[in-house]
């Protein structure tokens, strides 16, 4: 650890009050303009049955960006198990001793965390979520666990070689979701599935679908990188 | 506008707050509340979508990693066998000298000092194999092995030996009991003991009844060290600056006055 010297953290901290200063003074921003979005607003939930713009915009209007962000996701993740598996799996190091607080509130928590993950992930389409936030929620979850109670008895509980083999399903599934309305000569990406009335839970079909896939892969890809980790540079 | 203001204003305060923490463990939860915060302003700004991500993934997600990563790496690991004065488990607590001395140098890197008592042969070999950073525990410079090193002393000390009970026997191969609490056992009920002990460590034992055994004190003077490894050049030289300070401020004085006369 390296002295940082005074003058530099003066002029830090200086820098960061003048520019927080600027931000609140001359950015006053008080939200849309009522008016002001409703016509997209209205068009967007027609044209893709989500009630949730956002939703409708990175799952439907901009879904080809989307495909091409969890191709990225997938590669991250495949790298780090690729990379990973050329190191030594370290001897199971002893387990650091967790206070029971700790644990206890993990095993209170986990259930409600994973129940908000999954209910961002299904209620993406109609309120603010979606399958990225909403897998992180459920994974972030399943680390409290795994920091709880060992990273190898959560693996063992939640079948980590049955979950990679999801993984590459769900990846499998979201490119044919992506493909065969193509092959079958519907709306390119996303015309498979109907898309329903706006705002009744099941609506925008390809939205919610999409949703789930995404949600999965998250949930799933966050989990095999923290255990990767914790497997081959040591115990979490 | 009040509440995004005071959000505003709010969160370099936190940020700087986190920056400038010693202790990474309360830096990490600035953070934290740093990006709570932040998320507040999203979901003002009508952001909702960021919000929540920003709040599953910044004050959460990152946490988590942050956290996990200053449990391997945020903390000085001492191990160490009991040594009465210096280093002991008294109730619930650890005190002694040793305790207040690596207790503020671990305050002055700025990690989370771990004690593990150990027996003081695999005290060395866990310092060997990089499992621990330091070695404690009324260890003298003359006891170091090849491979670790020592810091400069800090307190003065002496040997002495003790055999017995009386009479002796021409037998003197006497495995020494691993962990210091076992040889007090030991000669708490008579067995056969034959050891070499450091001062603190003796004036324990001298409470005893040493009656039926012989004591001898052995020629010479050294001076209680902490070892480490001989590679860790890093935490030598803080060691070392950190001693020397505590020397010359006349810490090191007060503090002897306060566990040890």
């Amino acid at each position: 650890m390296r002295r940082v010297s005074p003058a530099f953290v003066a002029v830090a901290f200086l820098l960061v009050i003048c520019m927080c200063t600027a931000v609140v003074v001359l950015f006053d921003y008080e939200g849309p303009a009522p008016h002001a979005g409703a016509p997209y607003l209205r068009q967007a939930a027609r044209d893709t049955g989500a009630a949730n713009l956002v939703a409708g915009i990175v799952f439907d209007y901009r879904f080809y960006d989307t495909l091409f962000e969890i191709l990225v996701f997938a590669v991250a993740v495949l790298g780090v198990r690729f990379y990973l598996a050329q190191v030594e799996p370290s001897a199971a190091a002893e387990q650091i001793p967790e206070s029971r607080i700790v644990r206890i509130s993990a095993d209170l928590l986990f259930g409600p965390i994973l129940l908000l993950g999954i209910y961002l992930v299904l209620h993406g389409h109609l309120s603010p979520g979606g399958g990225f936030a909403g897998g992180t929620v459920a994974g972030t979850g399943l680390l409290l666990c795994a920091v709880a109670l060992g990273a190898d008895i959560v693996a063992i509980r939640f079948h980590e070689t049955l979950l990679e083999r999801l993984e590459w399903l769900i990846l499998l599934a979201i490119l044919l979701v992506a493909l065969v309305p193509a092959l079958l000569g519907l709306a390119p990406l996303t015309g498979l599935l109907p898309r329903g009335a706006v705002g009744q839970p099941a609506s925008a079909g390809p939205v919610l679908l999409l949703n789930v896939l995404v949600g999965a892969k998250v949930f799933i890809g966050a989990w095999a990188v923290t255990y990767a980790f914790s497997r081959h540079r040591g115990e979490i | 506008m009040i509440a995004r203001t005071s959000l505003l204003v709010l969160l370099p305060v936190v940020a700087i707050f986190a920056l400038t923490r010693r202790r990474r463990i309360v830096a990490v939860i600035g953070m934290a509340t740093f990006s709570l915060l932040l998320s507040s302003v999203y979901l003002l700004l009508y952001a909702p979508d960021v919000a929540i991500t920003e709040a599953a993934i910044g004050a959460a997600l990152v946490t988590f990693i942050y956290v996990l990563a200053i449990r391997r790496t945020g903390r000085l690991v001492v191990v160490c066998d009991e040594a009465p004065g210096l280093l002991e488990r008294e109730g619930g607590r650890i005190v002694g000298l040793e305790h207040a001395i690596l207790t503020r140098f671990s305050r002055h890197l700025g990690l989370d000092l771990v004690v593990r008592f150990v027996p003081s042969e695999e005290a060395r070999e866990m310092l060997g194999r990089g499992e621990a950073d330091l070695a404690a525990g009324g260890i003298v410079a003359a006891q170091i092995e090849e491979g670790l090193c020592a810091s400069t002393g800090f307190l003065e000390t002496a040997f002495f030996h003790i055999e017995g009970p009386l009479p002796l026997t021409a037998d003197r191969t006497v495995v020494p009991p691993a962990y210091f609490a076992d040889l007090v056992e030991a000669i708490r009920h008579g067995r056969r003991v034959c050891v070499t002990l450091d001062l603190a460590r003796f004036l324990a034992v001298s409470r005893l009844d040493l009656s039926r055994y012989r004591v001898s004190r052995l020629p010479g003077n050294d001076q209680y060290v902490f070892a480490l490894q001989a590679e860790n050049t890093e935490l030598r030289r803080r060691l070392e600056a950190f001693l020397s300070d505590l020397r010359e401020s006349g810490r090191l004085e007060r503090l002897h006055e306060r566990y040890v006369r």
